[in-house]
């Protein structure tokens, strides 16, 4: 088991450089620069010579090997520089912005796996049955709504003509202290924009993978030993479920902090996805190198958790004939 | 998001003095020095309120009762970069900086400097150097006197190669040395006069006493600035919120306010929620919420809408280098296939303009008697054929030796007007034979290629801090990419002379006839597609009061927001119409 | 995210082999390509710019409004149906074909070619997609063909770890060990006896994918960095809803719909196939 972590781990390396690589090299021959970035809300256009003395504070008249060995160095003592916008740190900024993208996608998943689970122990034990039938229907519907479309006619809905949630934001700015049922107002519609979509997703995993083990030998000598028909399926038919949902999980994970971006536009929300999306925009390299690099260790990290846990159960995975 | 080349910052030297105006020392005139030159004109009034404007210009500064106290709640569209006055680099650096920061000079409502950090200036006989004297009660907000040694801290920062200055940098690039002269006086000499180098010193200063000895890129003082303003920081939340509360140590003018909270909201549909619902009280309005206020009956309940024309325009440029637009009779034909009467009636809903020329209607430099030329796709089509563009060969679309009439039209994404003015644009070029795509890049892709000159035709807007109408730097041959702002790289030798002997010009009203000419010249030649001036538009929560517009915006003038108050507000009304310095 | 539900989730075995549901959303998408294919007829309309006629509500001479330049909304919504179509179809073509192309090479070869080609597989897989797509627009002229390639570049990895298990799972079966005793050769077992193994569950990953690419084109175009304009295609039509969602709705909810059904179609009859599909090797 030691040995197939450290493979993992060795394995993660070159995969991490390619994307360091890939990133950099696409970031810095990328159209704009900048300076060039400057001045998208005001207009203003940066003079030539600005231009230049600005080029030579940033480091970017050094060939882009050069800048690359720099980055790197510093990189691996964890130094990720600071922002060519307002000259901070760049882990102060993600610092800042990573608590909100946290809460928001924290409570998603939340609420996902609160309904999915049981919503999909149930259907997947009753196979066809009446609330298969019904959920598997609304489930598909809200698979294909596309997040950015239902967070228009929500906002539109609730929030412009029905005036029940707040349109944007993270509190209201009431200068009489702030209550948690007005933050907690805030996070109603985009946790739901964020929701639904992977709802779907995980109920119908679990339902899958619950109605194949419903009948399966050990379930059914469960139930003879006595155990009802509900805690059969939820001590054995579940537990066989939890494998694939937790491979799923790793997988999901960076792909709900990267789908936020849209929602946390759309929300005004001060998340990752904002800071990612603005500093793309503004050509901030700094950060959007970080943001890669920490998105991609993330991603390795949680794939490679969710891998060691099938390895412990299944030895097929072990031995490099399965995934 | 408008797209501009900035008027003012960006151009080095200027000779034009229609709108300078030597300040008058507080209440005593005699103070200047004598062999001083001054560079007076005072800008004609009427001139600006002359050209037929559709909407007139607000001005409630003598309105009573004014009423202290209360919080204004204002938007920003972004998170300032720094708030450090020589970095800026955007509008709400500027915003912020406003109340905190005062500067030497500032533009008063019909664009005339008057006195701010200075109580008085002097120019040299030369023209080459200025002498400004500080006000002995300018104070910092740790009761330092505000010193000429802060004013040449900065200016040498802003000079400085290893500073970052994109606002300022090349406003000063002809400066020679600047030195405190005395107690409470600082000279800059400059290599070359300029009858517009006074524009230069609408300029904050830093306080050098907080800079020594630290790295200038991270001092604290970048996001905690010293004082010097009626307002001081109190809080700021990245991203989110900055809090601003009076100054004890304020001098000079006041604030009616006790506090000023900025809310980050990049949004202008989100920001109108904002200001219908009550937590803003004051934001921008594009054209589609222009409509939805006037249709919206919450927004008739609480707020109004201020609408006022600046000295910006929208136009659309054609690379006067490409064999395409080569021919002044082939842009002119364009020129005449935008309906842009159509477009100002559909579009702004009547709230624009039709331009002739490179200057807003309210610019002095601006000639009313040049009317635009008409929209006429018959005219047009007549001038292409004589040109040798016809369809040959039959597909539709015109051409000539081999080339087909056809070209990418660059906008920047996610400007609305700029979008919908270039849809209408092409849809009537391709009833005229003429076939263009629209290509829309994100800003930094943008800007890139417009100044580089890699582009055939850019949909572009043009917005302006001062009233500087030199159009040297951005229409003059010598100045085409990549070292300068003519973009479109025009030339016209004849041009070329009258934009050479208006910068030479000392005399005011002859600078201005030849500006006139030029504008005419301009108009035939069209080196780019004047489009129109639309207004800007405003919605303020009913309760703010005392609004003074002007072409130069409502942010970009003193007292400029500084001169509001709560008309809702639970404070003593104040009798006096103006807030009078001093404890 | 499509391509990984087909993948994660082993179907539950069906009692039907096609379900109703399924031949509803077949119906559906025929529909929608007639309408794609009756499109030109609308063209003209679509492109009407009247500058008198902006944001009129739904009514009979305009069924779904118009829009900010005044050109009726039905006309551009049916205008826009195949250009949504074809890059939906042609980007999850892209990825499947790439997919399956690099995903059983290396599942097939293993060794050091696995290992190469896997790491490329992770490295796109934990790219940050929006990144991606960004600077392949940036890079790019924006054209259909920009936005297929940028979509169907970031969806390919599912596809390929897909049939790279499926390939290692068929490598050692009986009958691929009988064709390679029989001297075919390699390219010859992957597309004569591996492909039809692996063809329908990336069938089932291809018609998932038609209706992710659709909806990944249409937030490109929401965030701007879609197709140029005029060329609209749903998503197009929708970014500019924001700014008029409180006096124009219809330009929001009918392309929106229009959107909605046609992936929702799609996802149906991904999973009808699956339904089929799977019964069928399982028989």
């Amino acid at each position: 088991m030691t040995r197939y972590i450290l493979r993992r781990l060795l394995l993660a390396v070159p995969t991490l450089a390619g994307i360091v690589v890939l990133v950099f090299f696409l970031l810095h021959l990328a159209p704009g620069s900048p300076m060039s970035a400057m001045g998208g809300d005001s207009g203003r256009r940066v003079s030539q010579r600005a231009a230049e003395e600005m080029r030579k504070i940033y480091g970017l008249d050094r060939p882009l090997p050069e800048r690359f060995g720099r980055w790197v160095s510093r990189v691996v003592r964890l130094d990720f520089g600071e922002s060519f916008v307002d000259r901070r740190p760049v882990l102060d900024r993600i610092e800042e912005a990573l608590p909100y993208t946290l809460v928001l996608n924290g409570l998603a998943l939340l609420l996902t796996l609160a309904i999915a689970v049981p919503l999909g122990v149930v259907t997947g034990g009753r196979p066809e049955g009446a609330l298969d039938r019904a959920s598997g229907a609304l489930l598909f519907a809200l698979y294909s709504l596309p997040a950015f479309w239902a967070a228009l006619l929500l906002q539109a809905l609730f929030s412009v003509r029905l005036r029940w949630l707040p349109l944007y934001g993270v509190v209201s700015d009431s200068p009489e202290g702030i209550g948690l049922a007005d933050r907690a107002s805030h996070l109603v519609l985009p946790v739901v924009c964020l929701t639904y979509g992977s709802l779907a997703f995980f109920a119908r995993l679990i339902r899958a993978s619950v109605a194949e083990t419903r009948n399966a030998d050990y379930v059914l000598a469960a139930r003879a030993r006595g155990l009802s028909r509900r805690e059969a399926l939820w001590k054995h038919a579940f537990r066989n479920a939890l494998l694939p949902l937790v491979t799923l999980l790793g997988l999901v994970l960076p792909g709900l902090l990267s789908g936020s971006v849209i929602i946390e536009r759309i929300f005004a929300w001060p998340g990752v996805g904002r800071l990612y999306f603005d500093s793309i925009l503004s050509r901030d390299y700094p950060v959007v190198l970080a943001l890669s690099l920490l998105g991609a260790v993330a991603t390795l990290l949680l794939t490679l958790a969710a891998d060691i846990a099938s390895a412990a159960v299944d030895p097929r995975v072990r031995d490099g004939t399965l995934g | 998001m408008r797209l501009a080349a900035s008027l003012s910052r960006v151009c080095p030297a200027a000779l034009f003095s229609a709108a300078v105006f030597l300040v008058p020392a507080c209440g005593d005139g005699s103070r200047g020095n004598r062999a001083a030159r001054p560079v007076v004109r005072p800008a004609n009034p009427a001139r600006i309120r002359a050209s037929p404007a559709l909407l007139g210009y607000l001005d409630e500064s003598g309105l009573p009762p004014r009423r202290e106290g209360g919080t204004l709640r204002r938007r920003l569209i972004g998170d300032p970069a720094t708030l450090n006055a020589v970095m800026q680099s955007g509008a709400p650096e500027q915003e912020v900086l406003q109340y905190v920061s005062r500067n030497i000079l500032d533009f008063d409502s019909r664009m005339r400097l008057v006195p701010g950090l200075a109580e008085s200036y002097t120019v040299s006989p030369d023209g080459r150097s200025f002498t400004f004297t500080i006000r002995k009660d300018a104070r910092w907000e740790d009761g330092s006197p505000v010193s000429p040694a802060d004013a040449v801290f900065t200016i040498r920062s802003i000079v400085d190669p290893k500073v970052p200055s994109p606002v300022f940098k090349s406003v000063f690039d002809g400066l020679l040395s600047v030195e405190a002269s005395g107690d409470h006086s600082f000279t800059a000499r400059f290599r070359e006069p300029s009858a517009y180098r006074a524009m230069a010193f609408v300029l904050p200063v830093l306080p050098a006493h907080r800079f020594s000895g630290v790295d200038f890129l991270h001092a604290p003082g970048n996001r905690a600035p010293l004082a010097n303003g009626p307002y001081r920081l109190a809080s700021w939340r990245a991203q989110d919120e900055i809090v601003l509360e009076r100054n004890p140590r304020a001098w000079g003018e006041r604030g009616h306010f006790d506090r000023i909270v900025f809310k980050v909201l990049p949004e202008d549909a989100v920001s109108y929620r904002a200001l219908v619902g009550g937590t803003v009280d004051e934001t921008r309005l594009d054209t589609s919420g222009r409509e939805r206020a006037r249709s919206d009956r919450a927004f008739a309940d609480c707020c109004r809408m201020v609408e006022y024309y600046d000295l910006g325009w929208n136009y659309i440029a054609l690379n006067n280098k490409s064999p395409l637009f080569s021919n002044p009779a082939v842009r002119r034909a364009l020129t005449m296939l935008l309906d842009r009467a159509g477009i100002v009636r559909g579009l702004f809903r009547g709230s624009a303009r039709i331009l002739s020329g490179p200057w807003a209607p309210d610019s002095p430099a601006y000639d009313p008697a040049v009317p635009p030329l008409p929209f006429n796709p018959r005219a047009a089509s007549a001038l292409l054929d004589a040109a040798g563009w016809r369809d040959s060969n039959g597909d539709g679309t015109r051409d000539r030796g081999g080339r087909e009439f056809s070209f990418d039209l660059l906008v920047s994404s996610g400007t609305t007007t700029g979008r919908q003015i270039d849809e209408t644009f092409i849809a009537e070029l391709a009833r005229a034979g003429i076939r263009a795509r629209i290509r829309s890049l994100e800003w930094a892709s943008f800007t890139e290629r417009v100044d580089s000159g890699n582009f055939e035709a850019a949909s572009l807007a043009w917005s302006a801090s001062d009233p500087n109408p030199d159009p040297y730097p951005y229409w003059h041959s010598s100045q085409s990419p990549p070292q300068g702002l003519n973009s479109q790289s025009y030339r016209n030798d004849q041009a070329d002379r009258l934009m050479e002997s208006a910068r030479r010009e000392q005399n005011g009203e002859r600078r201005l006839a030849i500006y006139h000419r030029l504008h005419r010249i301009f108009r035939d030649d069209a080196p780019v597609i004047f489009v129109a001036t639309s207004s800007q538009k405003f919605g303020f929560r009913n309760r703010v009061r005392g609004l003074v517009t002007s072409p130069l915006g409502l942010f970009g003038i003193w007292p400029g927001p500084i001169g509001w108050w709560d008309a809702d507000g639970q404070g003593q009304a104040v009798a006096s119409p103006a807030a009078r310095s001093g404890p | 995210m499509n391509a990984l539900l087909s993948l994660a989730a082993p179907a539950a075995r069906p009692r039907r082999a096609i379900p109703g549901s399924a031949r509803v959303a077949l119906a559906i998408v025929v529909l929608l390509w007639i309408v794609a294919a009756l499109s030109p007829l609308a063209s003209r309309r679509a492109a009407d710019i009247r500058l008198n006629e902006r944001l009129l509500a739904p009514s009979r001479a305009h069924l779904f409004g118009t829009d900010d330049l005044g050109r009726d909304l039905f006309a551009r919504v049916v205008a826009a149906t195949p250009i949504s179509l074809a890059i939906g179809t042609t980007a999850a073509a892209v990825s499947v074909i790439v997919g399956f192309a690099i995903g059983a090479v290396a599942g097939w070869f293993g060794g050091m070619t696995d290992l190469l080609l896997s790491r490329a597989i992770e490295v796109v897989l934990c790219f940050p997609v929006l990144f991606l797509l960004l600077a392949l627009a940036a890079f790019l002229p924006p054209s259909p063909a920009t936005v297929i390639l940028a979509i169907g570049l970031t969806t390919w990895p599912g596809d390929a770890r897909f049939a790279r298990a499926e390939i290692l799972k068929a490598r050692d079966l009986d009958y691929t060990r009988a064709a390679r005793a029989a001297g075919a050769t390699t390219s010859r077992i992957l597309l004569r006896h591996l492909l039809p193994v692996a063809a329908p569950p990336l069938l089932v990953s291809a018609a998932f994918g038609v209706g992710w690419a659709i909806l990944a084109e249409a937030a490109l175009s929401f965030l701007g960095v879609g197709l140029p304009p005029p060329m609209a295609s749903w998503g197009g039509i929708l970014a500019i809803a924001p700014a008029y969602i409180d006096e124009a709705w219809w330009i929001a909810l009918f392309p929106g719909l229009a959107l909605f059904l046609t992936v929702a179609a799609y996802n149906l009859l991904a999973e009808g196939l699956r339904a089929a599909t799977t019964e069928k090797v399982n028989r």
